[in-house]
């Protein structure tokens, strides 16, 4: 790639206790790109990227968001990120309208902008209607919308999503692609870690993969294709990469 | 499947035993992976329960006895009918305090403990589910009201010498009762929750519960016990035995112990029998009803439906208002957290009863205060210059620590729980763009800026009651508001030493060792601020200089303390603010 990556994690690691999380994992990801973070439960995904969004400090090893070390320019870092975990807990006694403001007014984005781009999102996700009741009377799907409305208040350069499709109906899942795609040809760089390969392999640009805290593949579709010998779909590839091929032979005894 | 050909469903009483084993187990886990210190509190705490129980039964039973002697029967007559109706009123007066009580862990049980669903979908029989439920509702209840009202009980019985069936038929009256209450406590809390949603009632009831608590805790100082004649507290007793009415049904079951206990079988029985049956009425009934509502989905339904536009109307106008203020004199990112928390703080209920306690402290002493029923003392001419100075100046004082005080209560709750409250929505801030400064600040001022309002206000209002007290609002506003704010830097920094963001309830916010260090600290403080505020006036006018100067000197003397601890405290646990919320590494 030409151009600047916008995330770049070198030799990232975290550690909680005697566990490692996230062990030496390094790669980048560029302007305009999706990428997608694949692995089994507890591979460290949510590690990787809370670290990335300045949630967790790593062991050691550093994280670069938009070109700023999260730990040593971390408001630079910060402004340029939209961040969505994978439970969206807001502010319960605020409403979504309340809170996009809110989001906005943190990232310092001039009122006018705030209430201009808050009717779009609320609009956009079909929250208009709800937009001034308390969120603990918001479905999940209604949260995690608001929760992806909030991180692009600001419109970010980078935006970090940890399974942003979880909860959705498909037509909320379906706008949230679209949107992604939409950010990512205006040369935004989005990162989301998914379960749902179908998205992964539809959506992303690239996909790394992360197993017992090591990222143990990364590249495009065909460059996955071509280094896993005989598999074709993204499942084949991810199950022989982290072992999950047993799972077949559990499947066969009890039927 | 040959698994389901064989399958038995298990029997209701195995099931409620499987649920509460579950339970205990989950109970005994927590205590087991406690921490040293936390089990060793808890060994101590069971001693002292078990001495308490103790204690209580001796001092019901030499308390009964004394009232019991001639000497005292000869000065009050006999106190007999005042003693038997001694039961009543422990037995009824424990129905309603397990009913109370159990109506807001019934809540928290059947509605917002989530696990109801996962529950009803088991194989087991869903009366079960309800029976364990209620049992684990009041067991709780149950035990800590026992602990009060048995050793009571049990003095009593020994002091009136009631036969054996009374001390046996303690427990089952107040286990009949429990079950009655929690029966009675389910059909309400269904009742309601039919109307209102439920956590909104959990809000209003901890709103409710916590400021009718703090309303009676402080009741006494209204009354003047000082002043009841003899006669009318002997009048008092003798009302008591009122409550043993054969009409009412609150006094059945007590009625049953005391007549068991004399030996007046017929009447003994026959309330024994009517409490038993409606406690068992109550109970089967709540059973039933919730089986129905639950199954048919009609448990959650509420029939309200809320008015959301006029709601939404009447919020921006205000909304906008407090902005416009905020926006001219702090940066964005400032204002945007002291809306969001002043907006959090004003609409969970629970957070309110916190907030609103101060201002019931300040009513009850400024109430004190203007009864006057010490007339403050007046020197006299061969006293020496300073000592009357001080004197003099003694309504001041009282002034000054009253509104200092009053905002120390709003101050310790708003800056010691101030990061604690942001909960498991803390990732937002930390997400965002903000130095530890501006956090740090931005909590300073929340926590400040109300409390400085309250303790003002509070002196204002009281200094306006007095002759002296305007002329001096000059040193004492200033002296308010700085230890307002060594207040706020102190207990700011115990909150993010030891911040809880995994809270459900905020009064679990203010759990924690670093609560009561920070409240005993503070205490400490106040007394050490008013002596440098006032401690240079009253020196320099044992010098005959004026006590202006003195009282400048207080000023900056106890400015610059004050300035240092609402400084220093925050700025040594800055580097805590960013690993917040982080599990241990």
């Amino acid at each position: 790639m030409a151009n600047a990556p916008l995330i770049e994690t070198e030799q990232l690691t975290k550690r909680f206790g005697d566990k490692l999380a996230v062990d030496q994992v390094s790669f980048s990801v560029y302007a305009g790109e999706i990428f997608g973070f694949l692995g089994p439960n507890g591979a460290g995904k949510t590690t990787t990227i809370k670290m990335i969004a300045g949630l967790l400090k790593p062991t050691s090893g550093t994280v670069k968001v938009a070109g700023f070390d999260v730990q040593a320019e971390p408001l630079k870092a910060k402004a340029a990120n939209g961040f969505v975990p994978d439970n969206p807990n807001l502010y319960p006694k605020l409403s979504g309208r309340e809170l996009l403001r809110f989001v906005g007014d943190l990232y310092s984005v001039p009122s006018a902008q705030i209430e201009r781009r808050s009717e779009e999102l609320l609009r956009l996700f079909d929250l208009a209607g709800a937009a001034d009741d308390p969120i603990d009377s918001y479905s999940h799907g209604m949260q995690q919308k608001t929760a992806l409305a909030a991180a692009l208040v600001h419109d970010p350069r980078v935006l970090v999503l940890d399974e942003p499709t979880v909860g959705l109906d498909p037509k909320s899942a379906r706008l949230i692609k679209d949107i992604l795609r939409q950010l990512a040809e205006r040369g935004a760089t989005v990162f989301l870690s998914t379960h749902i390969l179908e998205i992964a392999e539809r959506m992303c640009d690239r996909i790394g993969i992360i197993s017992q805290g090591r990222l143990i593949a990364i590249g495009t579709m065909g460059e996955l294709r071509s280094a896993s010998t005989g598999q074709d779909s993204l499942e084949d590839i991810f199950l022989s990469l982290t072992g999950g091929t047993e799972y077949a032979e559990i499947a066969e005894v009890l039927k | 499947m040959s698994t389901a050909q064989v399958w038995v469903a298990p029997a209701l009483w195995a099931s409620v035993g499987k649920l509460l084993r579950l339970r205990l187990r989950i109970w005994w886990s927590g205590i087991k992976r406690a921490s040293k210190r936390r089990k060793v509190g808890l060994a101590i705490f069971a001693l002292l329960i078990l001495a308490g129980l103790g204690l209580l039964i001796f001092l019901s039973w030499s308390l009964l006895r004394f009232i019991q002697s001639p000497q005292l029967a000869e000065m009050v007559g006999d106190q007999g009918a005042f003693i038997d109706s001694l039961p009543v009123l422990l037995v009824g007066g424990a129905f309603l305090g397990i009913l109370l009580t159990s109506f807001g862990v019934l809540l928290q049980a059947l509605y917002l403990a989530n696990d109801m669903d996962f529950l009803l979908a088991a194989p087991i029989p869903i009366r079960a589910v309800f029976i364990a439920k209620l049992l684990q509702a009041i067991l709780p209840n149950l035990a800590l009201i026992s602990l009060f009202s048995i050793p009571i009980l049990v003095g009593l019985g020994l002091a009136r010498g009631y036969n054996l069936l009374y001390y046996v038929l303690i427990g089952v009256v107040i286990l009949a009762l429990a079950l009655a209450a929690a029966g009675l406590g389910g059909l309400l809390v269904m009742g309601v929750v039919r109307i209102f949603p439920a956590r909104r009632v959990a809000e209003v009831l901890g709103f409710v519960g916590a400021i009718s608590s703090f309303i009676c805790s402080q009741s006494g100082q209204f009354a003047r016990f000082e002043d009841v004649p003899p006669d009318q507290a002997v009048q008092v007793m003798n009302n008591f035995s009122r409550f043993t009415s054969p009409w009412s049904p609150l006094s059945w079951p007590g009625q049953a112990l005391v007549s068991l206990g004399n030996n007046q079988w017929l009447a003994g029985f026959g309330y024994l029998v009517l409490t038993l049956g409606i406690c068992a009425a109550f109970f089967y009934s709540s059973l039933v009803v919730a089986e129905k509502l639950y199954y048919s989905g009609w448990a959650n339904m509420q029939n309200n439906r809320r008015k959301k536009k006029a709601a939404a109307s009447a919020r921006p106008v205000q909304a906008n208002s407090v902005r416009a203020i905020l926006t001219r004199l702090l940066p964005q990112p400032v204002r945007a957290i002291m809306l969001k928390d002043f907006y959090m703080l004003r609409r969970d209920l629970r957070n309110m009863s916190q907030l609103i306690t101060p201002l019931i402290f300040g009513i009850v002493y400024a109430f004190m205060i203007l009864r006057g029923d010490d007339p403050m003392p007046s020197p006299d001419v061969d006293t020496p210059v300073w000592i009357a100075e001080a004197m003099r100046n003694l309504p001041l004082y009282i002034n000054v620590a009253l509104a200092m005080f009053v905002s120390w209560m709003l101050v310790s709750r708003l800056a010691g729980m101030g990061f604690s409250q942001e909960g498991k929505s803390y990732w937002m801030l930390k997400a965002a763009p903000l130095s530890t400064a501006q956090l740090l600040g931005t909590k300073f001022l929340v926590a400040f800026l109300p409390s400085l309002a309250l303790g003002w206000i509070y002196l204002l209002i009281i200094s306006m009651l007095q002759p002296a007290g305007l002329s001096q609002l000059w040193f004492t506003l200033p002296v308010v508001a700085l230890t307002t704010a060594a207040n706020t830097g102190v207990n700011l920094a115990f909150g993010v030493a030891g911040a809880n963001m995994t809270w459900e309830d905020p009064r679990r916010m203010t759990t924690g060792l670093n609560g009561c260090l920070a409240a005993l600290l503070t205490m400490l403080l106040l007394p050490f601020c008013m002596l440098l505020f006032f401690g240079p006036a009253i020196l320099i006018a044992m010098l005959g200089v004026s006590p202006i100067l003195g009282q400048l000197v207080g000023l900056l003397v106890g400015g610059l303390a004050c300035a240092a601890a609402a400084i220093l405290p925050p700025w040594l646990v800055r580097k805590r603010v960013p690993s917040l919320d982080e599990p241990a590494a």
